[in-house]
């Protein structure tokens, strides 16, 4: 009997010293492959030519060779620089976007705990509200409010992408508020405001980081949605959405690059930001657990 | 963790999403290749099945522009152009014109019905014109003061002033019963035409069938059935067999599709850039500015129209589907080919911008005058492809001579609003010399879409009035080309240059092996209906 609990305890004493050490490094290892990947799309983005952007009709919807990487388009641009400078606005869509929505969903769900039951009322019906009308919708209508084009794009995203995260904010700060040493540092006459400084952000810091990496993704795909529909960008500016919306033209003829190439970039650019941020999430959610 | 989870999970079903669309378009990409061949020899009998374009929503009342473009099927019209686009006489037998221009008398046949069995008189001529005029919709009749029904059979309609275009709304307007015009008449029309409307599923397709009460000759078909498709599934149906004649793009006409033959067709369906004509500062009465410091001076326009390469555009945009285009009415009776210049000449341009004073002197590759740099924003409808690819084509040419055009993609909103002091591609082309006249008249001055650069030039518009108010339609064609270069003015590249046309785009068509669809005329704007015009000429091949 002793020595089955002493044998699994000892199990157990194994997988703690070894499992996090193994996790955390393999976690870091695809963490940076990710992040690698994302700087050579990004810089790609930064360094290639916009030359090769301009019109060259001798050279029109040519396959992808050494040359020209992912083909060309019925204009003779050279596909491979507008995906990647596509994907760079995306990118930058998405940054201003996610952070953006971050700072909303921060500083709602703190403003919630922090300022009683009727402030919470209120920021909670407003989530709801938002969390009811699907995103796209939303989306579409801010940036149509906003008068199109990239201003309106990056304001649609900044406003529809908050709610989800505001929500855990909420809930964790809610839980914060409760603690005896916040109830402590209350009593001992400390304003909300450092409270909120002092005793809240440092403990969110790490869920709003990933939040933060995961809203990412998801305002890539949005912009893409919203320049494939043709809203806002005027549609010879290279952007993944508009791009891909122009290859469906040319499916009966065959063109298979102008689709597939452009999707699978888009599709690497967003699934890197998402294998970010969920192992961000786990080095971070260990050293939770370490400290505790 | 319950919320993160969930946006987790979406974002794994909008990759899935992702992926799904990436094997579609792999998937549709291979399958275009197959088929076809399987319905090849469907066809060869007394019917006909076509998809020619977009649905006619307003339905089939000429008095809400019905017939405009392509033949009106079911009503018959008092002339009618032939395929020389000659003008004949359809239900006339007989017309003229006063000494004074003011009153038209045309004569009717006898024995037209309309398809209820009730004769086509003087007053349902007299009803469809007066009925036309005070609709007041797509047709513009206003110079018509009244229509006089002379005898059972004769007609005179009498003008305010002078119109030797009038003539073109005695072409178009199909005429109308006046026994049975109703509110119902756009859905169910009764003409005099060679077709009757049979059935109109909305969204989807008409069925017409032959008009036995017909007094001209029959049509080859009894019945045919017309499919509303875009262009992608007109191609498509094309493709699978379904259709004997089919609307196609041109980016989709290198594509081989057994049984069919790939037919093209000049038109005058032309683009070209429109320019500012005026100095910067003005205003229209409804406060949107008006003219550009750049494209006002008389060297950019020249150089532009001089230093473009029109085939190139034709070939490397058009598939070579297209023809170069000098005026807004090349290959038309009153076209003037002396208005044609040499283009494609990029030394001549900048020897034109030297001279007049437009020198690149801080070295950025745009050229500068007065502290101005050449350069001028080109706006075109967002939604319209060839005209994407001509502006930035266009744009990519004039880098060359040191002209910097700042495209931009626009809705029709945002163009009308900035359409008076930006350069814009536009696209015109009509069986009716009016459009000339409403284009390059300064009485049309940013009315609607007219002359938006607001161009006058009074020798030109002396031309113009006096094309305008001939008595007839070829006393008109002197005065009309004249109006387009006389030597020394007009409103042609050869003069003062207000537009750069850029092309015609020819109508590009899959027809059936063995359907013969006639010799088909110069088309006007609008890709699809125009090639209606002798559909009752058509038939199959002995």
């Amino acid at each position: 009997m002793t020595r089955v609990m002493f044998d699994s305890v000892a199990r157990l004493q194994t997988r703690s010293a070894v499992y996090p050490i193994d996790y955390k490094r393999r976690s870091l290892l695809i963490l940076l492959t990710a992040a690698a990947l994302l700087m050579m799309l990004i810089m790609a983005g930064w360094l290639t030519n916009p030359d090769a952007l301009s019109v060259q009709l001798d050279q029109r919807n040519l396959p992808p060779s050494f040359q020209h990487l992912f083909g060309t388009d019925w204009l003779g641009r050279d596909m491979f620089v507008r995906v990647m400078k596509g994907l760079l606005l995306s990118i930058q869509t998405g940054l201003a976007g996610a952070v953006c929505s971050a700072m909303i969903a921060a500083v709602l769900g703190i403003a919630s705990a922090l300022f009683g039951r009727q402030a919470d009322r209120i920021i909670t019906w407003l989530t709801d509200l938002f969390l009811s009308v699907p995103h796209l919708v939303a989306l579409i209508l801010v940036a149509f409010v906003c008068g199109g084009g990239m201003k309106g794009i990056v304001i649609g995203i900044a406003l529809t992408h908050w709610p989800a995260l505001a929500r855990l904010i909420r809930a964790e700060a809610m839980q914060l508020m409760a603690a005896q040493y916040v109830q402590v540092s209350r009593r001992l006459g400390r304003s909300l405001f450092w409270i909120a400084r002092r005793h809240m952000l440092p403990h969110l810091l790490p869920q709003l980081t990933v939040g933060l990496i995961l809203l990412f993704p998801h305002a890539i795909l949005h912009e893409a949605a919203v320049t494939f529909i043709g809203l806002g960008l005027p549609p010879h500016q290279p952007a993944i959405g508009i791009i891909l919306s122009e290859s469906m033209r040319y499916l009966s003829s065959g063109m298979w690059w102008l689709a597939v190439l452009p999707g699978a970039a888009l599709l690497a650019a967003v699934r890197a930001f998402d294998v970010i941020g969920s192992h961000t999430k786990r080095l971070l959610d260990s050293q939770q657990y370490e400290r505790l | 963790m319950l919320n993160m989870r969930c946006a987790q999970t979406m974002k794994q079903r909008s990759i899935l999403l992702l992926w799904i669309t990436v094997f579609a378009v792999l998937a549709s990409g291979c399958t275009a290749r197959v088929g076809g061949s399987a319905a090849a020899d469907r066809g060869r009998g007394n019917s006909l099945v076509i998809a020619v374009g977009s649905e006619p929503e307003g339905g089939f009342d000429p008095a809400s522009g019905w017939g405009l473009y392509g033949s009106p099927l079911f009503q018959s019209t008092l002339l009618k152009r032939d395929n020389d686009l000659k003008i004949v006489n359809d239900l006339a037998t007989d017309w003229n014109v006063s000494d004074d221009g003011l009153t038209w008398t045309v004569h009717i046949r006898k024995d037209a019905v309309f398809s209820d069995g009730q004769p086509l008189t003087a007053g349902d001529v007299k009803f469809t014109f007066e009925t036309v005029r005070d609709s007041a919709s797509a047709v513009d009749l206003t110079n018509l003061k009244e229509v006089r029904v002379e005898e059972d059979y004769a007609v005179s309609f009498h003008l305010q002033q002078p119109q030797s275009t009038f003539i073109a709304r005695l072409i178009t307007t199909g005429i109308i019963p006046e026994h049975a015009y109703g509110r119902k008449y756009a859905s169910r029309p009764i003409g005099s035409g060679p077709f009757l409307l049979k059935q109109w599923d909305r969204g989807q397709q008409m069925i017409i069938e032959v008009n036995p009460e017909y007094y001209g000759e029959k049509p080859g078909f009894e019945q045919i059935t017309i499919l509303f498709l875009g262009e992608d599934a007109a191609y498509a149906a094309a493709r699978a067999g379904e259709v004997d004649l089919a609307y196609i793009p041109a980016s989709l006409s290198g594509m081989n599709v057994p049984g069919m033959r790939l037919e093209s067709v000049h038109s005058v369906d032309n683009r070209g850039i429109m320019f500012p004509y005026v100095p910067s500062g003005g205003q229209t009465p409804d406060g949107k500015p008006v003219g550009n410091d750049v494209t006002s001076d008389p060297a950019i326009r020249k150089a532009v129209n001089t230093a473009v390469d029109r085939q190139g555009l034709v070939d490397g945009i058009l598939e070579g589907h297209g023809s170069p285009a000098y005026t807004s009415s090349d290959g038309l009776p009153w076209w003037n080919e002396r208005a044609v210049i040499e283009d494609n000449k990029p030394e001549k341009a900048i020897a034109l911008l030297e001279d007049s004073g437009w020198r690149d002197t801080d070295g950025d590759g745009i050229r500068e005058k007065d502290g101005r740099r050449a350069e001028f924003v080109l706006m075109y409808p967002a939604g319209d492809v060839i005209r994407q690819s001509l502006a930035l084509a266009a744009a990519e040419m004039m880098k060359k001579v040191g002209i910097r055009i700042i495209v931009e993609g626009k809705s029709w909103e945002d163009l009308e609003q900035g359409m008076h002091e930006n350069a814009v591609l536009f696209g015109w082309g009509s069986h009716d010399p009016l459009e000339m006249y409403n284009l390059y008249s300064s009485s049309y001055k940013g009315v609607e879409y007219y002359n938006p650069g607001y161009y006058s030039n009074p020798a030109v518009d002396r031309w113009l009035d006096k094309a305008m108010h001939a008595l007839t339609e070829e006393e008109a064609l002197v005065y009309w080309k004249n109006a387009q270069w006389d030597g020394q003015n007009g409103m042609s590249a050869a003069g003062d240059a207000p537009w750069a046309w850029l092309v015609n785009i020819d109508h590009l068509y899959l027809v059936r092996e063995g359907l013969d669809i006639g010799r088909q005329r110069i088309q006007p704007h609008g890709h699809g209906w125009p090639i209606t015009d002798n559909i009752a000429e058509w038939q199959w091949k002995q």
